[in-house]
């Protein structure tokens, strides 16, 4: 699989095939963190169009020597974010009284959303039918001998196969692992 | 949170059930990741670097009442400046493909609103080129031509525009739409 750096330089040159290949790999983790931020899944969606545009015209200031690419693909994001919010921002609505907050503050939110980034990059990185396991395993709600059911596998077959997926996550999440 | 052995049975390699117990812990608190919709299910267009076809003609008009505008200042930024240097209000890089940057210095606009600048291209092959403001990815307004020699050319010149309207700077060979340096 070409890496995310190859990519990058290939969108860099306007190579149309490697943007649509970073698209896939990271549209669902953009959105992810576009609606964190937003709340509005249509303006987090307009975000999510306006990262790829920037990917696209920026590729070629991308410098492997300064960081990871899904560490540059997050900044672009992220700034994508900021000036969403800047061009439409949320409603005001009043102010609350001050009390002591018991909900995380931003270092805490900053972390948890670099987390999730680097978890459903991730995911994007398994074969389509373990990744499909780990999601009904994680979200659907369901047990794993009704997704054995539910996807026409023995249940042997289903726990070898998230095990897999398991452990590729956990090789590509080695640095969250540490 | 459960235990992982639970998804994936009790076959598991010696030291392997602390790793897999930790991505099941992290796969639990991020949550899932949001589908796509139709909309975003395929990657977006990606946006065009150029370019509105310019009529020739009103090309080589603008092109030249700007560089008639820019000798104009020029000279009598000269004049002007024998009472000291006069500091750029802001100064932005450019960047173009094959190591070629520029920086644009901008100095404070006039009662009329000209805008003059001062562009440094280092990088580019020599020849002709044009300096123009963009908006949405298009060439938008004319902003002067100059040569570029060998090593680092250094030329005046002006923007008589409401600069908040456009949202790039742009370098292109003299007659071209396509940018071979954009801020």
């Amino acid at each position: 699989m070409t890496d995310d750096a190859e990519l990058i330089r290939r969108v860099a040159v306007g190579d149309r095939s490697a943007f649509e290949e970073l698209h896939r790999r990271y549209a669902r983790s953009v959105l992810g963190i576009a609606l964190r931020r937003i709340g509005d899944r249509g303006r987090a969606e307009d975000v999510t169009q306006d990262t790829f545009a920037s990917v696209w015209r920026s590729a070629r200031r991308y410098d492997p020597a300064r960081g990871a690419p899904a560490s540059w693909l997050y900044t672009v994001a992220r700034n994508a974010i900021v000036d969403g919010l800047r061009r439409t921002p949320p409603p005001t609505v009043d102010e609350p009284p001050e009390l002591a907050s018991s909900s995380p503050g931003p270092e805490e939110l900053a972390e948890a959303e670099w987390t999730a980034w680097r978890v459903h990059r991730a995911l994007e990185t398994l074969p389509a039918e373990e990744r499909r396991l780990v999601e009904l395993a994680y979200w659907s709600g369901m047990s794993q001998s009704e997704i054995a059911e539910y996807v026409g596998l023995p249940l042997g077959t289903v726990k070898t196969r998230t095990r897999s997926a398991l452990r590729r996550l956990a090789d590509e999440l080695d640095e969250e692992l540490r | 949170m459960t235990d992982v052995r639970d998804l994936v049975g009790d076959e598991l390699e010696p030291g392997e059930h602390e790793r897999l117990q930790r991505v099941h812990e992290l796969l639990g608190e991020v949550g899932a990741p949001p589908e796509l919709s139709p909309a975003l299910a395929a990657s977006p267009e990606p946006p065009r670097a150029s370019v509105i076809p310019f009529p020739r003609r009103y090309r080589f008009t603008a092109i030249a009442a700007a560089a008639l505008v820019a000798a104009v200042l020029f000279g009598v930024g000269y004049l002007v400046g024998a009472a000291g240097e006069a500091a750029p209000v802001r100064t932005l890089a450019m960047t173009g493909s094959g190591g070629a940057t520029a920086s644009l210095a901008l100095f404070e606009d006039d009662d009329a609103g000209n805008w003059p600048m001062e562009l440094q291209v280092r990088g580019l092959p020599p020849g002709d080129y044009e300096l123009w403001l963009a908006k949405s990815g298009e060439l938008a307004e004319p902003c002067g031509a100059f040569a570029v020699g060998r090593g680092t050319t250094t030329v005046p010149l002006n923007a008589p525009y409401r600069l908040r309207q456009f949202d790039a700077w742009v370098v292109v060979e003299a007659g071209e739409d396509d940018p071979v340096l954009t801020t």
